[in-house]
């Protein structure tokens, strides 16, 4: 499944990085720790979090996730929008919070296996 | 608490409680030791040994609206958690000070946040209350005294629109030109 069926299934409001919403979602990753995330996220994941700070682009960059879902409907910060455009990072948006999120995300990457 | 701004604006919060009269906040940035530095010191009342150890326990708390207060708990996880230490000197009757260092660059230190903000969000509100605040970034550094501020504009209110929109403007002027990392 890739972030565009994901955000389809959410409703989830899309800010950017458009380019990469076809790339599949291996699994996924909730936290604000950023070294947390650093050491138990994998490549193509999708990273859920309330951090709204440019770092995460970097953290996701470095880690090749395939994006990060904003929760409690957050607006990222403006150099963290620019940073993940340039990084062709998707960043998505729900108004739901971090365990709905989670659960729903989880049952859509389940549910075909 | 996603910011350090979040952190200074609820020390200072406790500092009001304490019946300060001048508040003074301090950052430093220090890229070579990879460090920064926030200390906030108050001449309010102080706390004495015991009341101080208390309020390093998240389960005490000196408002009766909450039956905990995270305050300086959440503070000092904050600078623990990117490698910095935290500590609280407090003496009855002359007032306490609050500081905590953090990993400059470490991926777990909180972004400094909308610092001007909250700096203006703190004078509006405690307008009988005088405000130093001192940024340095390496050997830049930029200060805003309120105390400066009315000895010039005689008396007018500190909190009066205009002044407001003034100290912003300088705060906004004064914090660009020291680039700050944080």
């Amino acid at each position: 499944m890739n972030i565009e069926a994901i955000g389809a299934a959410l409703g989830l409001e899309v800010k950017c990085g458009r380019e990469s919403l076809g790339k599949n979602v291996t699994g996924g990753y909730t936290g604000d720790l950023l070294s947390d995330v650093m050491g138990n996220a994998k490549e193509g994941y999708i990273w859920i979090t309330r951090q709204v700070h440019q770092n995460i682009v970097a953290v996701a960059s470095l880690k090749e996730l395939a994006g990060i879902i904003l929760i409690n409907a957050c607006e990222p910060a403006r150099e963290t929008l620019e940073k993940a455009e340039a990084e062709k990072i998707p960043i998505l948006v729900s108004d739901l919070p971090a365990f709905e999120l989670s659960g729903r995300i989880y049952n859509l990457l389940t549910s075909g296996s | 608490m996603l910011t350090l701004a979040d952190h200074i604006l609820d020390i200072a919060e406790n500092s009001v409680r304490a019946g300060a009269k001048l508040i003074q906040i301090f950052i430093e940035e220090d890229s070579i030791n990879d460090l920064l530095t926030l200390e906030i010191t108050d001449d309010g009342h102080g706390m004495a040994k015991d009341v101080l150890q208390k309020a390093l326990d998240p389960f005490y708390t000196t408002k009766t609206v909450r039956r905990v207060g995270l305050g300086l708990p959440l503070l000092r996880d904050a600078a623990e958690r990117s490698g910095g230490v935290f500590q609280v000197n407090s003496e009855e009757n002359c007032g306490t000070t609050v500081k905590a260092t953090f990993g400059l660059r470490h991926l777990d230190r909180q972004p400094l946040g909308a610092i001007i903000n909250i700096i203006i969000i703190l004078i509006i509100s405690n307008s009988d209350i005088d405000f130093f605040y001192k940024h340095r970034h390496n050997d830049r550094q930029f200060e805003m005294d309120t105390r400066e501020i009315r000895k010039e504009i005689e008396d007018v209110p500190i909190n009066h629109p205009e002044i407001i929109k003034y100290i912003r403007g300088a705060m906004e002027e004064g914090l660009q030109d020291i680039e700050p990392e944080a």
